[in-house]
This record gives C-alpha cells, structure tokens and sequence, in this order.
C-alpha cells in the first residue's frame, strides 16, 4: 500500500548490457562537465578546434613562413592538422585517465562496479571530442582546396581507432599503477610532453639526420602519426601497410593494460 | 535448507595491506603484478561463514572496529576477500550507498539516471519509474536544482527512492535510517516492513538491539574480526548485551553508581511485568502490563512519574502521569519513591513498540529522565490501527427480533 513499486520488480540488466550502460552514463557525464556552464555548449567541441586552425594558420604560415622541404610533399598546415589531433586526443586521454581510481574513490568504496569503465570513459570521451573536431578541421581543409585524399579517409579511419585500443590498454596498466605510485600522475604529463617533440607532430621524419630518425620507430607513435597522416595527405604509396605496426602496438598496449588491471584489480580498493 | 540461498560467504578472510611507507606500498606492487597475493597486512575478519537464505534475515551485531563494515563491503562486492569465496544470488543494493555516485554539479534528475545505471536499471525501466521515484523521493522542485543545493535529508531521500524503485533481492543495511525527517523515517520504515513482508530479505547492521529483533530472524554476532555467535535472533541479541553489561560493570567498578544520577529527579530502576534489563517486554495479545518504577529524588521531594507508550516507528499511543491521575508512590524507599502502574488489559495490537518512563518534578512542569523499553506483543489479530477499542456490534436478534 505504501510502496508504489510494488507491482512487479525490474528484472535488471544483463551484466554485459549494464557494463556498456554504465560507460554510456560515465562518458556522457564526462562530455556534459566539459561543457557544463558553457555558454555554446556541444557547439564549442567545434569551435574550439576551427579556431585552433585558424592561430596554426596565421603563426605558421603567414608569421614565422614555415615550408616544408620539397620531398615531404604536403602544405605545413595540414601537415600539422593531421598529426596535431591524434595526438591531443591520445595525450588528453592518458593525462585524464590516469588519476581515474582516485578521482573517483569515495563511488569506488560504496558501490561495487566495473572499475575498467572509470578508466575508459575519459579515454572515450576524449577521442569523441578531439575526432569530431579533426573531422570538422578536415572539412574546413577541404573546403579551402587544399588537398585530402578521400580514398585515405578509411585507413586514417582504422588508425584512429587502433590508436584508441593503444590509448585504452596505457590508460588501464596507468591508472591501476597509479593508484600504487601516487606520483605518476605528474611524471606522466612531463613524460608527454617530452614525447611530444620526440613524435613527428611539427616535422617529418624525412627531415631528422638519418641517425636519428631510424630510432623515431621505437616511438609508437610515430608509427600512429604516420599511419593517420600519410593516407589522408596522400604521402604513402600504400596506406594499408603503414596499419602493421599500429596494430602490433595497439594489440600489445590491450594485452598489457588488461594484464596489468586483471593483476591490481582486486586490491585497489585497499591502496586508494 | 529449501529456501534459495541469497549470499554466502565461505571460510572469508579480509586483510588490509600495510601502505603507510612508499616503500611497502611499492613492494607490495610488485608482489601483486609477480601474481603473490599475500601481502604484509593487518587482519580485519578471519574465517567467516556466512549465509542468507530468500526471505531470512540476518543482523549483523557487533561493537565499533568489529568489522561489520568490511563485511558489508566483502558482500556488496566493494571489497574483494583475501582468502575464502563470496557468491550473491539476484540483485544486491546497499542504503549504506544512498547518494553515492550523486555529482553535486548535476541536478538531481541527472543524477538519477547515473545512480539507476549503477543500481542495474535498464533506460526504458528507468523511464517507466521516474515518476514514482520522484514521487517517493518527494522533494519538489529541486529536483531540477544542482545536488550541491541540496539538504543532506534530501540527498537521502532521493537515494532511498532509487533503492526502493530498484527493490533488490537482498537489501543491505548499515543504520541509515537515523537521517531525513521524522515523518520520512516513518516512511522508510513503511517501506522496508513492506519490503520484508513481501518476502524481501534483508542485512542490517545496527547498534539498535531493538531494531534487530524487530526486522531480523536470525543474528551474526561479529567479535575481533571473528564470529562470535550467530543463530536465532532474541538469543544472540542476549548473549551481546550480556556480554555487553559485563564488560561496562568492568569497566566502571564502583563509580557504576554515579551514573544517571546527575539529573534531581531520576529513573533509578524500571521492570516491565517483573523483568528488568533491556530485552524487549513480550506479552501476548489482551494480556496486561505491569510498570515497577523506582524514582530517585536528589532533594527527598515526592517525584512525577509518566509513562508512554509509542509505536516502533514514534507515532505516540498513549500517555499518562502521576501527577494528572493523582496517583501517589506506592512506598518510599532507600533508593527512591516506587511507583507501580498496571494496564489490567492492553488491548494494543500485535506488533512493536517502546515504553517510554519519565522522572518529573513535584509539580510535574519540567521533564528529568527519560528510560525506553521495547514491547513486542505477540499474537494475532485482523483488527486495523494500533488498539482495540471496546465495542460491540447491534445485530439483528438481540433484544428485539421482530423481524
């Protein structure tokens, strides 16, 4: 009589359907905080980003009269556009995801839930935003005639996304490290930015001394840059073989988060 | 057993690692990632078994430190045990989480929808019970203001609604209740009597004996990390306070006589049909109640003495005092005036309630002492309310049966 949920008890989820849920729920609060109070709201995703192009256009090109070399064959700004937002979205996602468990530790000592879904929802989010504005700088890029191969639209594609699998499995070995080595927060934003200018974000392999750009593949994600950059430039002669290495890489950064997190799952609670 | 089983925990252990230094902390990384489970730690619970079977339920008693809220956190799945095994059946949900995962940014309608998600519920399942959630939860229009506006009350009351409308196999909880308002108290306790009416099950962890006994068939009294006893539930409820008692006595030795006795006027003893101690009062259903009553008086003036009766979740019953029945103590002694108060037949339904004895003033103006007992009065009846008032129906063939 007091209980108007009594008529018929909610079946509850199958634990699958509730994991995916649950990182619905998780990256749509992630996305609505980014832009909660803003006055554009979702619109800003967009903004932000063509606004971003517009400094790269007027600083590189007009101020400083950045050229790339003849042989790298491609104009400096979507040269740069198209290693600059896959690498935001993998360094974003790793710089938020790392703090994951202690951000979120008085949830994780109430409710029992699907740890791995805390690590993933900021590494979702930030691919979400930082892809639609790469999508929306692409547009522009052609819009204004300059060249985007629509035939490297699909292995550009196929590296964004195994480099979310690589960006996922460091941010699940990371966070659950974290929790361990309260520090690596910290080290992990200067290790970044370090291996920022250490990726072919501002120049192109081919301009290094040879010496040292045979150890620019020891960098994963050169391979990465690379493999988004040379098909939609049309830099490669083909597109298909620059995915090997990335999916090596994203195959062993999987394998490895999930080994790490199987290995600490169980005992972070105790450590946070 | 033919009851389905709920939850179990078999042979459970739960330790808490040493992470003070930066060094064990480190060590103890490496012995994890090495696959070595065992860890420099400090023994929180050791060997416990444990099971709920559907409809069964268990309190879960104990002193502060004991580990009841580890426990609770083995079962919910919070915490993963050392050694042993957990298992859940069907659907768990703790008030111990009420407004957890709530984002004090978001409003409350927001924060529904991620609380439901971590509850288990579906969206079309979600949508069909937001209204009653709402409805339950009854804070009007803030439920479109951010929770960082909220009241802690309000906070609770939207927590409890989304429990409610997830209604769980096995409910889990650790003395929540005492938060919110009186009247939405009232309304939990509805709820939960309901609940475990209709067959809900359920593990409280509480200080209240009284509580316990109420809503619990069987105890799990949890001692140092260990179990010290579990079975029926008036039983072990006994042993603790026993055990509790003597360890007080202990501890106090002589000044024990001291205590209570700061106020002017106050109850020194109180028997309920001859038995004193805090157990619950059992009588039967129209059997009648006696009240012994010994109140201190500091300055030797005569006392007050009221008593009230009050149903288990505060609605008053009945009340009455000395002073406005102009009953005088039955005799004066050593220790106080004792006064005797008889109910020749309470006619109060079956159910639960407490009694609540009063020292006053002569004058009967100001409140000194308040001693509460519970009363359980057993037995059956289909009567509505809360008493049997005297009646009697007019039926046809009595007196005149003309027709």
């Amino acid at each position: 009589m007091c209980d108007p949920f009594r008529a018929e008890r909610p079946a509850g989820m199958r634990p699958d359907a509730r994991w995916f849920h649950l990182l619905r729920q998780f990256v749509a609060r992630d996305l609505q905080q980014r832009y909660l109070g803003s006055l554009s709201g979702g619109l800003w995703a967009l903004l932000q980003p063509l606004a971003l192009l517009a400094i790269y256009a007027v600083v590189f090109v007009e101020v400083l009269k950045v050229r790339l070399p003849e042989r790298v064959g491609a104009d400096f700004v979507p040269f740069l556009v198209t290693a600059l937002w896959p690498w935001t979205a993998f360094a974003e996602s790793l710089n938020r995801a790392v703090n994951a468990f202690p951000e979120n530790a008085s949830l994780l000592s109430k409710v029992a839930l699907p740890r791995e879904v805390l690590v993933l929802a900021p590494v979702v989010s930030s691919f979400l935003v930082h892809t639609t504005g790469f999508v929306a700088v692409l547009v522009v890029l052609a819009a204004i005639g300059k060249s985007i191969e629509a035939s490297g639209i699909l292995p550009a594609a196929l590296a964004m996304i195994l480099l979310f699998v690589f960006s996922a499995g460091l941010a699940l070995a990371l966070a659950s490290l974290q929790v361990f080595v309260r520090d690596l927060g910290h080290a992990l934003a200067q290790f970044l930015t370090l291996l920022f200018f250490l990726s072919p974000v501002f120049y192109a392999p081919e301009m290094l001394p040879p010496r040292i750009a045979r150890w620019l593949d020891a960098n994963p994600m050169s391979s990465f840059i690379g493999a988004v950059r040379g098909p939609l430039l049309g830099m490669q002669d083909s597109a298909w073989s620059g995915l090997l290495l990335p999916l090596v890489f994203a195959a062993a950064a999987a394998l490895f988060g999930w080994w790490v997190f199987r290995r600490l799952r169980r005992h972070l609670e105790d450590f946070l | 057993m033919s009851t389905p089983l709920l939850a179990a925990m078999r042979g459970v252990s739960k330790s808490f690692p040493r992470v003070a230094r930066r060094g064990e902390r480190l060590r103890a990384l490496g012995a994890l990632l090495a696959g070595r489970e065992r860890l420099d730690s400090t023994a929180v619970l050791s060997g416990i078994d444990l099971a709920v079977h559907r409809g069964e339920s268990l309190g879960i008693i104990g002193q502060n430190g004991a580990g009841k809220s580890t426990l609770l956190k083995l079962l919910t799945g919070v915490l993963a045990p050392t050694s042993g095994t957990v298992e859940t059946h069907g659907s768990v949900a703790a008030l111990l989480e009420l407004g957890a995962g709530f984002h004090p940014e978001f409003t409350g309608a927001e924060n529904i929808t991620m609380a439901a998600a971590l509850l288990g519920f579906e969206a079309d399942e979600l949508a069909a019970r937001r209204e009653q959630i709402l409805a339950f939860a009854d804070i009007g229009r803030y439920i479109d203001e951010p929770v960082k506006h909220y009241s802690s009350g309000m906070v609770v009351r939207l927590g409890f609604a989304l429990v409610a409308a997830r209604r769980p196999d096995l409910l889990i909880t650790d003395e929540v209740l005492a938060v919110g308002d009186e009247a939405f108290q009232r309304k939990c306790i509805r709820w939960m009597e309901d609940f475990l009416g209709g067959g809900g099950t359920m593990l409280l962890v509480s200080h209240s004996m009284y509580h316990v006994q109420k809503l619990c068939r069987h105890a799990c009294w949890i001692h140092g990390g260990r179990i010290e006893a579990q079975g029926d539930v008036h039983e072990i409820t006994q042993r603790y306070l026993a055990w509790q008692e003597r360890r007080i006595a202990a501890e106090r030795g002589n000044e024990s006589s001291a205590v209570g006795s700061g106020h002017e006027f106050h109850v020194a003893s109180m028997a309920v049909n001859g038995e004193s101690g805090d157990v619950p009062a059992v009588i039967d259903f129209g059997d009648g109640l006696e009240i012994d009553a010994l109140i201190a008086s500091r300055d030797g003036r005569e006392p007050v003495f009221a008593l009230g009766i009050l149903r288990a979740d505060g609605t008053p019953v009945y009340g009455c005092t000395s002073e406005i029945d102009r009953a005088r103590p039955l005799a004066r002694e050593a220790g106080g005036f004792r006064f005797r108060l008889r109910f020749d037949s309470l006619n109060l339904l079956p159910g639960s309630y407490f009694l609540r004895a009063h020292s006053q003033d002569p004058e009967g103006m100001r409140l000194f002492d308040t001693v509460e007992r519970a009363l359980v009065v057993r037995g059956k009846s289909r009567d509505f309310g809360l008493v049997r008032l005297a009646h009697r129906w007019e039926q046809p063939g009595q007196g005149d049966a003309a027709q």
